[in-house]
């Protein structure tokens, strides 16, 4: 006899286990060191801090090294670990100016003050394995130069200046806080940097890239690329100057973009921004072609490609909610699913009572439909109209 | 019944900071104070997936107390993995007791059923909801589908509804189907069979809806007025099977299919678990 | 400090929320708030009200007082212990701390307007707290609607005429409104925007042929 099935919770928690057991590998192979991952994954870790909107590096290695690498479920570790903190303080706006550079270039100038600094980038590097690093070979130290890095002005403060750029300034409006109050479509434009400062890397090259086949284009040219770290302080009430309570590393991308401009303003360029946590190059870029697309009806533009329609971009940017809601297609809906099954079979007996009524039976893969009375259809409809009678 | 081990540490009560619940508890106010209407609200990640059931997980948290008696149910059941793992949640983090007795609980937490017993005053049943715009899948913008509430302007979900009369000769909603509460707010009951539509009509129990990742919450009040959208020629109306439920012989349940072996076989029970079992445990 | 807070903040408010919840659910029903601090007796507000402020008020609301209510050092003892903000004017508040005879105004001063929310937003609109000298059933005054099977009957004391009247134009402007917590010592009751109220003896005059 059939029985319904129990042990729901025995099953779970052994599935746990077998989890643990499978992140955990072979026991002949040294365990893997949150360190390790924090020292020696720095890329991925960059990019869990950032789409995870918290800057531990630690936690983020712990959340890499708990997740087996898989970089979104990491990215929902961190960031329901987030939730959970409180609020102590509100940091001060991050002057990305006075940056301790790592590296910085520009695409539009030859020669920038302060010059070219490349840094540590793969840009350069021919994709070619590297079999030495499957024998753990010893990797030399970084050259040293001799004197430090001079001044490096925002290039875009250059052109600023110059009056071909538009001009950004601080309104001192009181930003939206995404992190505690749902989006309020439309947003803003600092409502929507914060979005898509949390947005999955991959959803924003995918969008950013469009952009530049013709979805929405907006000639971009990469004003300037920065990477290093900046201070972080607050404001406290018994000190007249802020103070610093730490360092962060944080990436920044400025895009120059094609004028905007009317028989009323002078032509201009105009701007895009990114800005991530760490060391997020790739993101950063995206995030700022994905920004100046989404201020298309602010500057007046006809907004034609996916990348400028914000409510669709913002809303499907987050991993942690696009993840959720795919996988949650992983729970049961029995309920559902026979609910639809049993229209679906009245609809299918319908139709091949109807065929049948037309006339001579014609070959139709329709009227093959399994009519075999009540012991596969045992569920049918019947107007019971319950409304009306609840309002009787 | 079980009695649960002590919260679990490092966490407040029933997971949630008391100002995310404050926040909550506020919005449930208004929620139910305008029957229907979507109250947005500040949706905290929670430590299980968005879609998932973190609307009515952070739901019940905020209206959770020590002494109440939870129970916790996915598809009617109290036993499938998803409500198994809500209910060793809150057992973990609240320390409430909890139940798999429709009648017992305090608070039951739900996704896509409700339970056949009815339910009583006092009562509170949360639903998790994945899309809580009933006019999302007719209109995808929030700008768009906000003005369409505010004017209460319905026609488009009929003419949907119509739609499908005309295409199939039925009305194709079978789940999720639209109701109207109170006579004013169009409203998506979460994706419950429509059999249990009528079941919010002038309900005793309170019912709550969270959309955790859409970060809506509204309410219908107990004795509240709620239709399904229906028409003239076309009355709303319900499944009902010829056979009763192969294991506690219910005839007014909504039953599962069960697929019992390759050669075609299949059965109906009852998807309600506690409630066929207290009727299995009557008769014998 | 002569007020003071719950004893156990988190399950004494739970416990008061939970109260709150089912009278706002179920108009014209009532429950009595015990184990919360009971304010000063120089205080204009009972038990309920302080319980009810203490717990759905924090740093993210703003709550205005009725002069005649701020009595005491409420104001800094609210401020101290949930961190709410002083509204600027009445239609700045999340709550607003009324007698009836504050919504009637007077010969000095205005009848406060409150916000009602807007089309989109109709939750974006004041709650009021009203502080009573009486809160009983078999009153004049009858509930209809959302969470009452039939008809609750509603006393709401000295001054209800001004309150119920006030309540009562929700109807007319559904879905925008304002909802009302009532209290009255250690007592408490709520009627939302959606309930429906008339004075009993219209509705008797209108059943009469």
């Amino acid at each position: 006899m059939y029985v319904a099935v129990k042990g729901g919770e025995q099953a779970i928690a052994n599935a746990h286990r077998w989890l643990a057991d499978r992140r955990r590998g072979e026991r002949e192979t040294p365990e893997l060191g949150v360190a390790q991952v924090e020292q020696q994954l720095r890329l991925a870790v960059s990019r869990v801090m950032a789409e995870a909107s918290l800057y531990d590096p630690e936690l983020a290695a712990l959340a890499i090294k708990q997740a087996s690498g898989d970089m979104v479920e990491a990215v929902f570790l961190l960031r329901a670990y987030r939730t959970t903190l409180p609020r102590l303080a509100e940091t001060l706006p991050l002057d990305t100016s006075a940056m301790r550079i790592e590296r910085r270039i520009s695409a539009t100038y030859k020669d920038i003050p302060g010059g070219q600094v490349l840094g540590p980038t793969y840009d350069y590097t021919h994709r070619l394995l590297d079999f030495l690093q499957l024998a753990n070979a010893e990797v030399e130290a970084p050259a040293a130069a001799e004197e430090p890095l001079a001044d490096c002005p925002q290039v875009l403060e250059l052109l600023d200046a110059e009056g071909v750029i538009e001009r950004e300034e601080d309104d001192g409006a009181e930003p939206y806080d995404i992190t505690r109050d749902p989006p309020d479509f439309p947003v803003d434009r600092a409502t929507r940097l914060q979005m898509l400062a949390r947005g999955d890397e991959g959803y924003l090259l995918a969008l950013g890239y469009s952009t530049q086949r013709g979805y929405g284009r907006n000639h971009p040219f990469a004003g300037e690329i920065r990477l290093g770290t900046v201070e972080v302080e607050i404001a406290v009430d018994e000190h007249e100057s802020p103070i610093c309570i730490g360092e962060i590393e944080i990436s920044e991308c400025q895009m120059i973009n094609q004028f905007g401009g009317s028989r009323e303003t002078a032509p201009q360029f105009t701007r895009g921004y990114g800005l991530a946590f760490g060391h997020n190059e790739r993101k950063t870029m995206a995030m700022a072609l994905v920004d100046r697309a989404l201020r298309a009806e602010e500057l007046g533009e006809t907004a034609s490609g996916p990348a400028q329609q914000a409510e669709f971009v913002l809303a499907h940017a987050d991993s942690v909610e696009a993840a959720g809601f795919v996988s949650h297609l992983k729970l049961p809906h029995y309920v559902d699913f026979q609910s639809e099954l049993e229209l679906l079979r009245r609809l299918r007996r319908e139709h091949a009572q109807r065929a049948e009524a037309a006339g001579p039976k014609t070959r139709s893969d329709d009227s093959s439909v399994p009519v075999t009375g009540a012991d596969t259809d045992a569920c049918h409809t019947t107007p019971s109209d319950p409304v009306k009678e609840q309002q009787a | 019944m079980t009695a649960s081990e002590p919260t679990a540490s490092g966490y407040n009560f029933a997971y949630l900071d008391e100002q995310t619940k404050r926040m909550i508890r506020r919005g449930l106010l208004k929620a139910v104070a305008i029957p229907g209407y979507q109250v947005p609200f500040g949706g905290r990640e929670m430590p299980m997936p968005y879609g998932w059931g973190t609307g009515g997980m952070q739901l019940t948290a905020s209206v959770l107390g020590q002494d109440d008696v939870l129970k916790v149910i996915d598809q009617g059941a109290d036993d499938t993995t998803n409500a198994v793992s809500i209910r060793a949640f809150f057992e973990r983090v609240a320390g409430v007791t909890t139940t798999t007795a429709t009648g017992e609980a305090d608070v039951i937490q739900t996704r896509h059923r409700i339970p056949e017993q009815p339910l009583r005053q006092g009562q509170i049943l949360v639903f998790q909801v994945p899309i809580p715009e009933p006019l999302r899948f007719i209109e995808p913008s929030e700008e768009e589908t906000r003005l369409m509430h505010a004017l209460e302007e319905y026609g488009v979900m009929h003419v949907k509804l119509y739609e499908d009369i005309a295409r199939h000769g039925h009305i194709a909603t079978t789940y999720a189907y639209p109701v109207k509460v109170d006579g004013r707010y169009v409203t998506d009951p979460s994706p419950i069979p429509k059999f249990d539509n009528p079941k919010l009509h002038m309900s005793e129990a309170l019912m709550l809806f969270g959309a955790g990742r859409e970060k809506r919450l509204y309410a219908i009040p107990p004795y509240t007025r709620v239709e399904s959208l229906d028409f003239e020629d076309h009355p709303f109306e319900v499944q009902e099977w010829d056979a009763p439920c192969a294991l506690c012989g219910a005839r007014d349940t909504f039953l599962d299919e069960v697929i019992t072996d390759d050669r075609g076989g299949r059965m109906f029970v009852c998807s309600d678990t506690d409630y066929c079992q207290s009727r299995t445990e009557e008769v014998a | 400090m002569r007020w003071n807070a719950f004893d156990t903040p988190v399950h004494d408010s739970q416990r008061v929320y939970r109260q709150l919840l089912s009278a706002m659910a179920e108009p014209g029903t009532f429950a009595e708030v015990d184990g919360a601090p009971v304010p000063p007796s120089d205080a204009a507000i009972g038990t309920a009200c302080w319980a009810t402020l203490l717990t759905l008020c924090d740093l993210d609301t703003r709550v205005w007082l009725a002069p005649e209510l701020d009595a005491a050092g409420l104001g800094e003892a609210l401020a101290f212990h949930t961190g709410a903000l002083r509204a600027q004017c009445p239609a700045d508040a999340d709550f607003a701390l009324v007698t009836p005879a504050t919504l009637e105004g007077s010969a000095e001063r205005e009848a406060p307007g409150f916000c009602e929310g807007s089309d989109t937003y109709p939750d974006r609109s004041t709650t009021l707290v009203v502080v009573l000298d009486r809160l009983n059933s078999d009153g004049p005054w009858a509930l209809s609607g959302p969470g009452i099977p039939g008809v609750r009957r509603l006393d709401p004391g000295e001054g209800g005429e001004a309150l119920m009247t006030r309540l009562a134009a929700n109807r007319s402007r559904f879905p925008l409104g304002l909802d009302a917590i009532l209290t009255c010592d250690g007592r408490l009751a709520a009627v939302p925007r959606s309930t429906r109220i008339t004075r009993v003896e219209e509705v008797d005059a209108c059943m009469s042929p």
